[in-house]
């Protein structure tokens, strides 16, 4: 077993950091403080390559393993956690299912501009009354002659309005529950499909999440994805990618914290010495650094076995279960090793705090995680 | 044109540690490209744009240096090629005998039209290589290089001297040790390090190749720490600035140091 990183993804690490730490870092405050979505950094993320990593190079992408693509999101999201979620869930959620499902029509039209970044996705499942019962949903798409016609509301949607490339899931057959859902791809501008005001939320506020609405939207029978009752189907096995890239984003905001954390540890002088100096301090570091290590291990695993061709259902759920818990928990210790200085806005680590609750809750909250590992044990 | 771009492949001395003997613990140092050889690299790149050039790195030193983590961080900069000489003799080699070894290399390339290099190295720092380079080879050298355009045989390169900018035109090859300030390197994308792989690298072996012969020999017979003056720790009350610069007077009049 080599736990080393190959000569590639020891690069991709430090050019992906030298990025972050020069384009995305000096801005990550304000983009949290003003809720504002990093636009110009859309275009600089896709001269690197990184808004396609893992598909082919003749698909538009780099090309890159999936080890290095979670190694890419690490680090952007240890700069900023709002922006790892861009561009998370645009690789992950919303170019993925049109490379994996996708005709050959769809991957003429839209692969080459999602897996370049050209062109930003969104996946759009949850429902104001479908969240981890993402069977439940009541959108509906309605065949109607060469065109389906969607009704309904999507919420909490990563990327929109910024967006030109929607996966929207709704149901073809409501009668048939999950089996009767479809996704689609559903480009920006088309009548009849607008975008609510934006969520102000706890965390990831440069991550642009507001509700999407679809009210007599007909849009080409050719844009359905994945064939008439498979979207279910689609939206889970998406989503089992999906969670890795959150894991990774996750591994990346604990990361930054434990780091924040040792910085000041040595610093901050109390009773004469730093109080990297106290027991209790180091304690709290040495449990800190070893969740961090087995996040980022379990998180590479799932990763490695993407990139092996194994199974990573539970691979990957058992990942962002275990990153999601040690991004909060090492987040909140990182605040108490600050003390009070933790608690304003001139540290970073009270940005981390909020920024990580939200690995805990989408693309599958942790108790959905849970049944997905328990099932795989108990069955 | 043919450009090549001398890069070192070394550790960054803030990860080094100096241990109570004063040698120094090299040993959590991560080797990386020296810090301001990007810097050069960018110039090259932009020089390349604009006139068309292959792009050549070339590096020399002990075992390490023709790692392929090494080439591949540097062929990740958009280099075309990398030659290395590679031999363990050069571990202690100074910075005279480098540029010799260097000199060699390029008369091995043959044809090329402008060596580019960084400021200095992030380890020594001593600024020499460039100018020996220059002088094993018979060019000019020029140093604090902000940015170099033109064409093979006629070059337009800006340097920074104080006070300003000196334009200079030189009409054939030239050694140019880029500013550390001249260009903010960009950073590789994915695909040019996940293309570096495929790059060509060549290994020269040291022994076959034509070095000019040193001059001197130069060894270093013994290092020793600077002895440490016990600091008086003498505090002056600023209560009274006239009183206090008085007293200051007197002290290093009485220190022998005025």
């Amino acid at each position: 077993m080599d736990f080393e990183l190959t000569d590639e993804q020891q690069l991709i690490r430090e050019a992906v950091r030298e990025f972050a730490e020069t384009e995305i870092a000096p801005i990550a405050a304000e983009l949290d403080r003003d809720h504002r979505f990093p636009a110009e950094l859309i275009p600089k993320l896709s001269g690197l390559n990184l808004m396609g990593m893992p598909y082919p190079e003749k698909a538009g992408g780099a090309g890159a393993d999936y080890v290095s693509y979670v190694i890419a999101i690490e680090e952007i999201s240890r700069a900023c956690a709002s922006t790892g979620i861009i561009v998370s869930a645009h690789t992950s959620l919303a170019t993925w299912p049109v490379y994996k499902f996708g005709t050959e029509a769809q991957h003429d039209r839209y692969l080459a501009d999602m897996a370049s970044g050209r062109r930003l996705g969104a996946f759009a499942l949850t429902e104001p009354a479908a969240g981890t019962d993402a069977g439940a949903g009541t959108a509906t798409a309605v065949r109607s002659g060469g065109e389906y016609v969607l009704n309904g509301t999507k919420m909490f949607i990563t990327n929109a309005p910024y967006a030109e490339v929607y996966i929207v899931f709704a149901k073809t057959d409501p009668a048939q529950g999950t089996r009767g859902m479809s996704a689609f791809i559903v480009e920006k501008d088309t009548p009849g499909f607008s975008v609510g005001e934006a969520e102000h939320k706890l965390g990831i506020r440069g991550s642009s999440t507001p509700p999407i609405y679809f009210a007599d939207c007909h849009i080409p029978a050719d844009a359905l994805l994945g064939g008439e009752g498979n979207g279910f189907r689609v939206a889970m096995a998406t989503l089992d990618g999906g969670r890795i890239g959150v894991s990774a984003q996750a591994l990346g905001i604990a990361q930054a914290a434990l780091d924040a954390s040792v910085a000041y540890a040595k610093e901050r002088v109390q009773f004469g010495k730093p109080i990297a100096t106290l027991q209790a301090i180091q304690w709290m570091i040495a449990d800190m650094a070893t969740q961090v290590d087995a996040a980022r291990l379990l998180v590479y695993r799932a990763a490695s076995c993407v990139d092996n061709g194994r199974p990573y259902s539970t691979e990957g759920a058992m990942a962002k279960l275990f990153a999601s818990e040690t991004a909060t928990r090492v987040a909140d210790r990182a605040i108490q090793i600050h003390g009070g200085y933790g608690y304003t806005e001139s540290y970073p680590v009270e940005r981390n705090y909020r920024d990580a609750k939200i690995t805990e809750l989408y693309e599958g909250t942790s108790e959905a995680q849970r049944m997905v590992i328990s099932r795989s044990y108990l069955r | 044109m043919r450009i090549v771009i001398a890069y070192k492949w070394t550790c960054d001395p803030e990860e080094a540690t100096v241990r109570p003997d004063g040698t120094v613990d090299w040993s959590r140092a991560k080797p990386g490209i020296s810090t301001y050889d990007p810097v050069a690299t960018e110039l090259a790149r932009r020089l390349a744009e604009e006139a068309g050039a292959e792009l050549i790195g070339v590096t020399v030193g002990a075992k390490g240096v023709g790692a392929p983590l090494a080439s591949k961080a540097a062929l990740g900069r958009g280099l075309d090629r990398v030659v290395i000489v590679e031999d363990d003799s050069l571990a202690e080699a100074g910075r005279s005998e480098l540029a010799a070894v260097l000199a060699g290399v390029i008369w091995h390339i043959g044809e090329v039209d402008l060596v580019i290099t960084g400021d200095s190295s992030v380890d020594v720092a001593a600024k020499m290589v460039p100018t020996v380079l220059a002088g094993e080879l018979g060019w000019p050298a020029v140093a604090e290089v902000t940015a170099v355009t033109g064409q093979a045989g006629k070059l337009r390169v800006e340097r920074a001297i104080p006070g300003g900018v000196q334009v200079l035109e030189i009409t054939g090859p030239a050694v140019l040790a880029a500013s550390a300030d001249a260009a903010v390197p960009r950073v590789p994308g994915m695909k040019e390090l996940l293309a570096a792989a495929k790059k060509p690298v060549e290994l020269l072996d040291l022994a076959a190749l034509t070095v000019p012969a040193p001059g001197a020999v130069m060894t270093v017979t013994s290092r020793s720490r600077p002895d440490r003056k016990a600091r008086k720790g003498q505090l002056l009350d600023t209560a009274d600035p006239a009183a206090a610069a008085a007293e200051l007077v007197a002290a290093l009049r009485g220190a022998g140091v005025l």
